[in-house]
């Protein structure tokens, strides 16, 4: 049970970086009207703010290269909580940013998951 | 009562009892508990309560920078720390994160369903 953890918290880990690093706008799929994001200390609750927050952010490329992620169950119906390091890399800019981010997901219908809660942090040295 | 100032009276809670008494945890988790430590899957509170009293320091001290909360839904709360560990003997601090994710008991407290912890290595 638990690699089967590991398995949907990587899936779910590479389909979300890989949407912020290439098409932000569709992030909107993987949050409802219920969710929340904390991000750099900023509360944003629902989709469309969430979604707006997203793709208003100051760059236009970004690409996160993934350091560890952790996943445990969350016992509500099938939810997971995963856990993830790693560094963004802006364009034009010599160093990485470390960042660390969790997420709640919980289960859909189709057998994907949504994101419940969201909570993104900068890393500084 | 407010889940922000609710979140802030389990960190300080929480990293008080673990610098000053590790062994005190214990109350803190269940039997479906879970710590992921450094990739180090654990479950239930006395394995758990054995893994951090086991840890290779006698004395920590861990100065929290930013803690972050929201509901999880069903009385739940997750919370994400972020902060400096210093080591007793060693010059430089290190950098952690954490996450929590609290569910109610009846008696009216929290206790950690989810537990994550993770250095920041630069």
């Amino acid at each position: 049970m638990e690699e089967q953890i590991d398995l949907v918290g990587k899936a779910f880990i590479d389909h979300y970086y890989h949407l912020l690093d290439n098409d932000r706008p569709a992030l909107s799929s993987l949050y409802r009207p219920s969710s929340m994001l904390t991000f750099e200390g900023q509360k944003i609750l629902g989709v469309e703010d969430i979604t707006a927050k997203l793709t208003s952010l100051p760059f236009d490329q970004c690409q996160h290269v993934i350091s560890t992620i952790d996943s445990q169950p969350s016992t509500f119906a099938g939810g997971i909580v995963v856990f993830v390091s790693g560094s963004l890399q802006l364009p034009g800019e010599e160093h990485h940013l470390r960042f660390s981010q969790m997420f709640h997901l919980v289960p859909v219908l189709e057998g994907n998951f949504f994101v419940q809660n969201d909570m993104f942090l900068l890393n500084y040295g | 009562m407010d889940p922000d100032a609710v979140a802030k009276a389990f960190v300080d809670h929480y990293y008080s009892t673990f610098d000053a008494n590790r062994a005190g945890l214990g109350n803190l988790y269940q039997e479906g508990s879970m710590l992921t430590f450094e990739g180090q899957k654990i479950q239930g509170s006395q394995s758990i309560v054995a893994k951090l009293t086991s840890l290779p320091f006698q004395q920590c001290k861990h100065n929290i920078t930013t803690v972050d909360c929201q509901p999880s839904g069903a009385g739940g709360m997750l919370v994400f720390v972020s902060g400096t560990l210093q080591l007793a003997g060693e010059q430089h601090a290190l950098k952690f994160s954490q996450m929590f994710h609290l569910m109610p008991t009846p008696q009216g407290s929290f206790y950690v369903l989810n537990d994550i912890f993770r250095l920041n290595y630069t």
